[in-house]
């Protein structure tokens, strides 16, 4: 997720090939791309080698709109300095003094991150819920502002050890090649989103539970979707040539290079490409990004209600108690719904491959 | 026989004469004449006729890391008297004008960079250059690329991607300050990741910076590092005295 426009982008192919035409997903994608290089002008004097400024959430993933947070990091890696916290606080004071909507509330973005960390401590007692979420999210949704050398370090350090330690990936002898320790750290965020959103019910006394519900149907779900099938791309993504050259030779390197690619690519634009080659689920494709065009729609959209709000404003002030007669929480919900079914019938009711892989990986 | 030998630079700064001298009695095959400054440029290229390189099976020559534009042509130029077996060692940092480099053809063997420089690290960064040069050799510095990546897959990239222009190796281990430090433990098990990308006739210069009594160890350490260039029992160089070049 660079500053260039997406070349052969596999949304817009897919799009081609279903008759469809996603243009809220379009727009947002142009909307990041033109965030991030704005921010890649206005933040430029913070560039160094030993760290990259890293964006999360919607301007990650290529789904930025106009009410969007802006979710970020000062990722260090290289000798320990003092002064990386006032760069640090440098970033925040720009950003805020650009206008920009800061990070959510519960700091885990915002301020630094530390290489050492994200790559030592992957499980056990100190790899904290924070930890656990930054590294996942570097690995899931994360694009660079200006230098990206420790950036790029800290990935393909992160994936070095998810594969070089995964002893079942190099010595099973399952049908399938799918890294093990990686998924499992995937799916545990997924599940710790899945808690939080309890979590954060209760801590706030509800407030903002609407948006944080309809964002855990889809936009958290989407993640761990393409979480899946970075891992499951490591069986369906390979050549039986190159299978043959990596994994009873236990090269490691090759397969973080085939998985850097693949992290490459935005959740929507690795779903899309996964489901090019699966021309049978067309159907249910084109039902599950209908649904999610239509949800960032309604995040995107800037026309105002009788109460002078948008309706993600709408959604982000809802009360608990007036959910069930709300119709744009109707309309979100409902959506989230067309998008569950799209991805059960994808990844569970297939009969495909990737039905075989998500029972046997993802589920059990 | 595997060719193992030592920069002159690591073994005495800035002095080849010295480093000669000191690595005269080790088990060594190789050479790289460092000139990593200019000014050590014409101090060597007068002693080079008179050099005694006899036991060296491989000699090369690293050309300065650093120069004026206006400083380029007349240091090509002055290239142009080493002996013609010679591959030359440049950083890709330097070239103001590719042309100027272009007629050494095979001999110019490229260097990957360290983290510090901004271009050249990596598979993405050196394909550029060897566009313009595509003739031009590779001499992978695996310190360098372990300093980049230490997960080893841009060194991987660069192996793999340019194999066949491999010409030579660097080993070492690259600290933060980008200074070539002897091999340590940690660098060892990543060097042993690629190792086996590296085919057994590549010749490979230690640039670690050591003291006479610690060259012998370090010998040990980078071809433990890179077993793939043949047990230790097969470096004996005190005994050949096979002369290949001369000018």
């Amino acid at each position: 997720m660079g500053l260039m426009p997406v070349v052969d982008s596999a949304i817009d192919k897919l799009a081609t090939r279903l008759g469809a035409n996603w243009e809220n997903l379009r727009a947002a994608r142009e909307r990041a791309l033109e965030k991030r290089r704005a921010l890649q002008t206005d933040l430029s004097e913070f560039n160094s080698a030993d760290s990259s400024i890293v964006v999360f959430g919607s301007l990650g993933r290529d789904e930025f709109t106009a009410g969007s947070d802006l979710d970020w990091t000062l990722l260090v890696d290289g000798i320990a300095d003092p002064a990386h916290f006032d760069v640090a606080l440098a970033i925040k004071d720009r950003l805020e003094k650009l206008g920009h909507k800061p990070p959510g509330r519960e700091a885990v973005f915002g301020s630094l991150a530390f290489s050492h960390e994200l790559i030592h401590q992957i499980g056990g007692q100190d790899d904290t819920n924070a930890n656990t979420t930054r590294r996942i999210l570097l690995l899931l949704e994360s694009a660079v502002v200006g230098r990206s050398d420790a950036h790029k370090h800290v990935v393909s350090s992160v994936l070095h050890r998810y594969l070089k330690e995964d002893r079942g990936l190099w010595h099973g002898s399952g049908k399938f090649k799918v890294p093990r320790f990686l998924l499992n750290d995937i799916a545990r965020y997924w599940r710790t989103m899945a808690v939080d959103f309890a979590s954060k019910q209760r801590a706030r006394a509800n407030e903002g539970f609407a948006m944080r519900n309809i964002k855990l149907r889809l936009s958290r779900k989407l993640i761990f979707i393409s979480g899946l099938l970075a891992c499951f791309s490591c069986h369906l993504g390979l050549t039986a040539e190159e299978k043959k050259q990596i994994f009873p030779a236990e090269a490691v390197q090759p397969l973080v290079a085939h998985l850097q690619r693949q992290l490459e690519l935005t959740p929507l634009e690795a779903l899309a490409a996964t489901l090019l080659t699966f021309k049978e689920l067309d159907s249910s494709s084109a039902k599950l990004f209908k649904a999610y065009d239509h949800f960032v729609g309604i995040l995107s959209d800037d026309s105002l209600l009788p109460d002078g709000k948008t309706r993600r404003q709408h959604l982000e002030d809802l009360e608990v108690g007036d959910l069930d007669k709300d119709p744009i929480f109707d309309e979100a919900r409902m959506l989230s719904h067309e998008f569950r079914d799209a991805v059960h019938e994808i990844f569970l009711r297939s009969n495909t491959e990737l039905s075989q892989l998500t029972i046997d990986y993802g589920v059990f | 026989m595997r060719l193992v030998g030592f920069s002159t630079g690591a073994v005495a700064y800035s002095d080849f004469q010295k480093a000669l001298e000191l690595l005269s009695s080790e088990p060594v095959n190789c050479v790289e004449l460092s000139a990593l400054r200019l000014h050590e440029v014409d101090p060597l290229l007068s002693s080079v006729r008179t050099l005694d390189l006899r036991r060296y099976k491989y000699v090369s020559f690293h050309a300065p890391s650093k120069f004026a534009a206006e400083e380029e042509q007349p240091l090509v130029e002055r290239l142009t008297c080493l002996p013609s077996e010679w591959p030359i060692i440049l950083h890709p940092d330097v070239i103001r004008d590719f042309a100027l480099w272009r007629p050494f053809g095979s001999r110019l063997a490229i260097e990957n960079m360290d983290r510090r420089k901004p271009v050249g690290r990596t598979l993405e960064e050196l394909r550029p250059i060897f566009d313009e040069l595509p003739n031009a050799t590779m001499c992978f510095d695996i310190g360098h690329a372990r300093q980049c990546d230490t997960s080893m897959t841009e060194a991987y990239k660069l192996l793999k991607h340019f194999q066949n222009r491999l010409r030579q190796i660097h080993i070492s281990e690259v600290n933060t300050s980008s200074q070539h430090d002897p091999i340590s433990y940690a660098a060892k098990l990543a060097f042993q990741e690629v190792a086996s990308l590296i085919p057994p006739g590549i010749p490979m210069i230690i640039e670690s910076r050591v003291g006479q009594s610690e060259i012998g160890q370090e010998i040990l350490r980078a071809t433990a590092a890179l077993p793939e260039f043949g047990p230790a029992s097969d470096l004996d160089c005190r005994s050949t005295g096979a002369a290949t070049l001369h000018s």
